[in-house]
């Protein structure tokens, strides 16, 4: 027991003194960086627009949230369309994804607004033509973690699934879907994070969301360089707390 | 138990099994032999009725396996243990009693734990299945398929993922249930434990029963097949 606890610790203390290195490092790499500027560094300006800065951020969590779900319903949906017995749907699936893939989301973003939204409407809402330009090209991506996750569920367990004559629903309900979300977290906390760098994105559109506010408040304060260190900085703080939460996540609901 | 096979015939993409007949009755505990592809594990699965033949008829206990009910009547091990990954060993039982059997579930937790405990589990019932060893986990396995009370418990290759320790620990449990009474058919590579344990034995080969009869029968093979296994495995 004694000797266990001591390899722990010492484990726990390897991994400990290598996240310190890891993080010296990388401030040194940052000293080196900040130390060769000749220009004065001048952040204090953006006080003055923090309030707005503040909303952008709240929009970029907002639209990043709506995108999450509605990617999360498209993604199942092409998920069902995939394991479709109907060749139609299959083929729909293959060709979108294709498509999805090739397509860079800026572009993506651009054509949803000005090209095919009118289409199908006359006044068009470009905070939703750009949610859902983030949805369309979110959606392959979230097929590829339910199809993972349901595969993920062994042959051997339907067997003993229809050995005991579980209905369809307490199938779902009992078996497949607490495994497939657990499964599943990781790899959409993942999809989150880009979602969240995505929406950068939307500025195209004129939308509020973090990486316009700055835009905004540089074109005000002319502090160019440094409004991008700051918007570089805030989506560190955003991103970085989820990524930790899906490793808690992961680590705590392995199976 | 009492066993008939007619006229049984099996085809995947090429025929696995051929035109096996047979009738055993007041056997305990029959195992399947032979090499890997000879078609025991394709019989095992028609046997427990969790696979239909492509032809012929299967009769356990005067109840043919197309029956509806006759899966309420076995229990299954599989290769690996097939418990639920995201529930605990006792939960994995309660689950099936109460869901499938409509047991309530003060009831099921009770049997959980006799069953659990039978079997030597009594210190690992909430752990879950990662965090028990494979023999542990298999014998968890086995605490399930016997807790809806099956007639007949079919076994196919239960240690063959095991280290020897394991295996035997996995074995010794068999043992101990056919002393109470339970009834198996079984598939397995270890024949020492075919020597101790069956009271039939049933040799195949290339979809065919070869050889069968009492265990006595390994020491004497009559076919040039059944030599030729023997001597590998041995």
């Amino acid at each position: 027991m004694k000797s266990k606890t001591k390899i722990h610790f010492e484990k726990n203390a390897g991994t400990y003194i290598a996240y310190v290195l890891a993080f010296l490092t990388i401030a040194a790499f940052v000293a080196f960086v900040v130390l060769a500027q000749t220009e004065e560094f001048r952040i204090v300006g953006y006080e003055a627009y923090s309030s707005l800065i503040l909303e952008g951020i709240g929009n970029t969590i907002y639209v990043s949230i709506i995108a999450l779900l509605g990617s999360l319903v498209l993604g199942f949906l092409l998920y069902l369309m995939s394991i479709s017995k109907i060749k139609y749907f299959k083929a729909l699936d293959d060709v979108f994804t294709e498509i999805i893939y090739g397509t860079p989301l800026l572009v993506l973003i651009i054509i949803t607004t000005f090209l095919i939204s009118p289409a199908f409407v006359d006044q068009i809402n470009r905070t939703w033509t750009g949610i859902i330009a983030l949805v369309v090209y979110m959606g392959p991506y979230m097929k590829n973690v339910y199809k993972s996750a349901f595969s993920s569920i062994s042959e051997e367990q339907y067997m003993a699934m229809d050995l005991f004559g579980f209905t369809p629903y307490q199938r779902y309900r009992y078996i497949i879907i607490p495994q497939v979300i657990r499964i599943l977290m990781p790899p959409m906390m993942n999809n989150f994070s880009l979602i969240i760098k995505g929406s950068a994105l939307l500025n195209v559109l004129s939308y509020n969301e973090l990486y316009y506010t700055v835009v905004v408040a540089q074109s005000k304060t002319f502090a160019f360089i440094e409004g991008y260190v700051l918007m570089w900085v805030l989506y560190l703080i955003i991103t970085i707390p989820l990524s930790q939460l899906t490793k808690y996540i992961e680590r705590k609901w392995s199976l | 138990m009492k066993i008939e096979l007619k006229n049984l015939s099996h085809t995947y993409d090429v025929e696995v099994l051929h035109q096996l007949e047979l009738v055993l009755e007041n056997y305990k505990s029959v195992a399947l032999i032979g090499v890997s592809g000879s078609g025991k594990s394709t019989l095992i699965r028609i046997m427990s009725g969790l696979e239909q033949p492509t032809e012929g008829e299967v009769f356990i206990n005067d109840m043919s396996v197309k029956d509806k009910e006759y899966r309420d009547h076995v229990g299954f091990v599989f290769q690996s243990h097939n418990l639920f990954p995201h529930l605990t060993l006792k939960r994995n039982i309660t689950l099936v009693l109460e869901k499938t059997r409509g047991i309530e579930k003060k009831e099921a937790e009770r049997i959980a734990e006799e069953r659990l405990t039978q079997l030597h589990l009594e210190d690992q019932m909430d752990k879950l299945p990662k965090n028990v060893s494979g023999g542990q986990a298999q014998r968890a396995s086995l605490a399930r398929a016997l807790s809806v009370n099956p007639d007949i418990i079919f076994l196919d290759e239960p240690t063959s993922s095991l280290d020897p320790i394991l295996t035997h620990e996995v074995l010794t449990a068999v043992e101990e249930l056919k002393q109470l009474g339970k009834k198996f058919v079984f598939v397995t590579h270890v024949m020492s434990f075919v020597h101790d344990f069956a009271d039939y034995v049933i040799y195949m080969d290339d979809g065919k029963i070869v050889e069968q009869g009492p265990p006595s029968m390994l020491d004497k093979p009559k076919t040039k097949e059944f030599q030729a296994f023997m001597n590998k495995v041995r």
